[in-house]
């Protein structure tokens, strides 16, 4: 069963059948964010042991995997080192998991259309990097604008921001300051020891190379590389909760246990909006769930590339 | 097999017990064998037309050739061309017990570089000017780049294995192919550290380890080998790297070869594909 260890005064207030996520969450009277070492303990103690370095949890994940995507691995037989470079492997992200699970196109290649709230995403994102590297916040939409600037992906949202009327973009700013200000109050300086780092790539091969699960985490805490669980991650979000982003977080509990030596011991989801954050300490069904669920994506996303006029779909 | 990044068993890789050095004869023999292929390859290009060969041109000739065709990008300065720089130099500060950690020491030494360079005008990174130009914002971004890449590279070895016998960073390893036009291949390796030496002395021989960011695919071998390649071309007079270890962080994986006469030929025969692959793209923008 996958652990739900959302703030338990907010999940007594919803109504039964009420999910967390559908629409505007119910708060309890007098329930304040976490902040400060608080907020760290949330995500540092779980109440369960963490879990040990263990091979044979990442083969069975892995063939779990690979027999979702209907593949019979043989047991007997060595996998392929990696792939063929002339093979293009099949793209897997979190939200192109979504989609294909949801039955949706893919929007590969095409360029997505601004919008206030991709907008001021994009700026706490930049921003919660900002504190975590140097620990201070200037102006945010200046800030914001300046880190997005050193990106020339984000070029074309640069210029959309800075282009939006006198009374949106007063709007978009007011909401990143309120956002950053409480991201400048609740979140303490991590001691360097416990490695912060921002914007970690993650990339696993499965099926002999020819499916890449692919993700960027916001923040990752503590030390890789161990017999133990060590390492936490960090999403932040400027919207609403929605029932996708706990999904999110499995994926990225599955690439990490996949490309290392222990799963990471806690995923979380810190929304700057609210201050809410959902913690999910990471367990062996949590990640067994989490590989069923991506192998049914992995063969939505192969259907939808085949029945897609382009060949390769969203093959990289 | 996978082969995830332990820090004890990548360690260990590294400073496993060198195999037998390759002879002269077959570094000449290789040696040989690109001065033979390469002029006529390039000899069609414009003047004053020059090829670079690294490991990331090898990776896109053999992987989507096409995209040589490409028109170059203009070089601008942007954080990730900071990262391995300035995230070596943090590993560099780190080993050497000034910091503890990558994180703690990436903002000190860009201050210093972007100092240095302003009392003196000397640029030991390049990035100095356009670092200091940023704002705290723009330069926090870099600095975050610089942090998580050191960082990976931090959290993948046993340091305290390592004699001081290494080499962090340091200059590319360039070898420069007599032909109609330029021919250079650069090799560029983020360590370089001294193995024992073997049984019955011999010259001190050197392992390399190269960090890649994305996963391993077909054809690695000649990747590392390439850097052996380049380090070989360069000193004849030294010893051919007894191995070349990969990293690849954001897969948590890592390959080891071993440096053999087929090695260098294998990687030499991809240079030769590469450089071929190149001047088929750029006659093919010219016609």
């Amino acid at each position: 069963m996958v652990v739900m260890d959302i703030d338990r005064r907010e999940l007594r207030t919803q109504a039964p059948g009420q999910e967390a996520g559908r629409g505007e969450p119910t708060r309890a009277p007098g329930w304040t964010p976490l902040a400060g070492n608080a907020l760290l303990d949330r995500i540092r103690v779980t109440g369960r042991p963490r879990p040990l370095a263990d091979p044979e949890r990442v083969a069975r994940l892995r063939e779990s995997l690979e027999q979702g995507l209907g593949l019979r691995p043989d047991p007997a037989s060595v996998p392929p080192p990696s792939h063929p470079a002339s093979i293009r492997a099949l793209l897997v992200t979190k939200d192109r998991l979504t989609r294909a699970l949801r039955g949706q196109p893919q929007s590969d290649g095409e360029i997505q259309p601004p919008t206030t709230a991709l907008a001021c995403g994009a700026l706490i994102d930049g921003l919660f990097q900002q504190l975590i590297t140097i620990g201070t916040i200037g102006d945010p939409m200046r800030d914001g604008l300046d880190g997005l600037g050193v990106d020339e992906r984000q070029a074309q949202l640069v210029t959309w921001i800075e282009n939006l009327p006198a009374s949106e973009r007063g709007a978009l700013a007011a909401e990143v300051v309120r956002q950053s200000a409480d991201l400048v109050t609740r979140w303490p300086r991590l001691d360097p020891a416990w490695l912060p780092r921002t914007q970690v790539p993650m990339r696993v091969g499965v099926a002999g190379g020819s499916v890449e699960l692919s993700g960027r985490v916001d923040l990752a805490i503590g030390r890789p590389g161990l017999g133990v669980a060590s390492v936490a991650i960090v999403e932040v979000k400027s919207g609403v909760r929605r029932p996708e982003h706990r999904h999110d977080l499995h994926f990225y509990a599955l690439l990490e246990t996949l490309r290392s030596p222990a799963p990471p011991f806690a995923v979380a989801t810190y929304y700057s909006r609210t201050g809410e954050l959902d913690v999910d300490p990471v367990s062996d069904e949590l990640l067994a769930s989490a590989a069923r669920r991506t192998a049914a994506g992995i063969r939505a996303l192969g259907e939808q590339a085949i029945a897609s006029s382009d060949p390769i779909g969203g093959a990289r | 097999m996978t082969q995830l990044l332990r820090p004890q068993q990548v360690t260990a890789a590294i400073l496993a017990p060198a195999a037998a050095p390759i002879g002269p004869a077959d570094r000449k023999w290789v040696r040989q064998r690109l001065l033979d292929a390469v002029p006529s390859l390039v000899e069609e290009l414009p003047a004053p037309a020059q090829v670079v060969v690294t490991v990331p041109l090898l990776r896109q000739a053999h992987r989507d050739p096409e995209a040589l065709a490409g028109p170059e990008e203009p070089f601008a300065w942007k954080p990730v061309f900071v990262r391995r720089s300035l995230g070596l130099s943090a590993v560099d500060a780190c080993f050497n017990h000034r910091f503890s950690n990558p994180g703690e020491a990436v903002g000190p030494l860009a201050d210093e570089a972007a100092a240095e360079w302003g009392r003196t005008g000397w640029r030991t990174f390049h990035w100095e000017p356009w670092m200091a130009a940023l704002t705290p914002a723009a330069r926090s971004v870099a600095l975050a780049e610089a942090a998580t890449w050191a960082t990976a590279l931090w959290s993948s070895l046993d340091w305290g294995s390592f004699a001081r016998t290494i080499r962090i960073g340091g200059p590319d390893d360039q070898w420069v192919c007599t032909a109609p036009r330029t021919v250079r291949l650069k090799g560029r390796s983020e360590l370089q550290i001294s193995l024992e030496p073997t049984t019955g002395g011999g010259s001190q021989r050197v392992a390399l380890v190269s960090v890649a960011s994305g996963m391993p695919i077909a054809g690695w071998e000649a990747e590392l080998g390439f850097l052996a390649l380049a380090a070989s071309l360069r000193s004849p007079s030294r010893p051919v790297p007894a191995r070349v270890v990969g990293l690849w962080p954001d897969a948590g994986e890592f390959r080891s070869v071993d440096i053999t006469g087929e090695i260098l030929v294998s990687a030499a025969d991809r240079v030769i594909a590469c450089i071929a692959a190149i001047a088929r793209a750029r006659r093919s923008m010219v016609s």
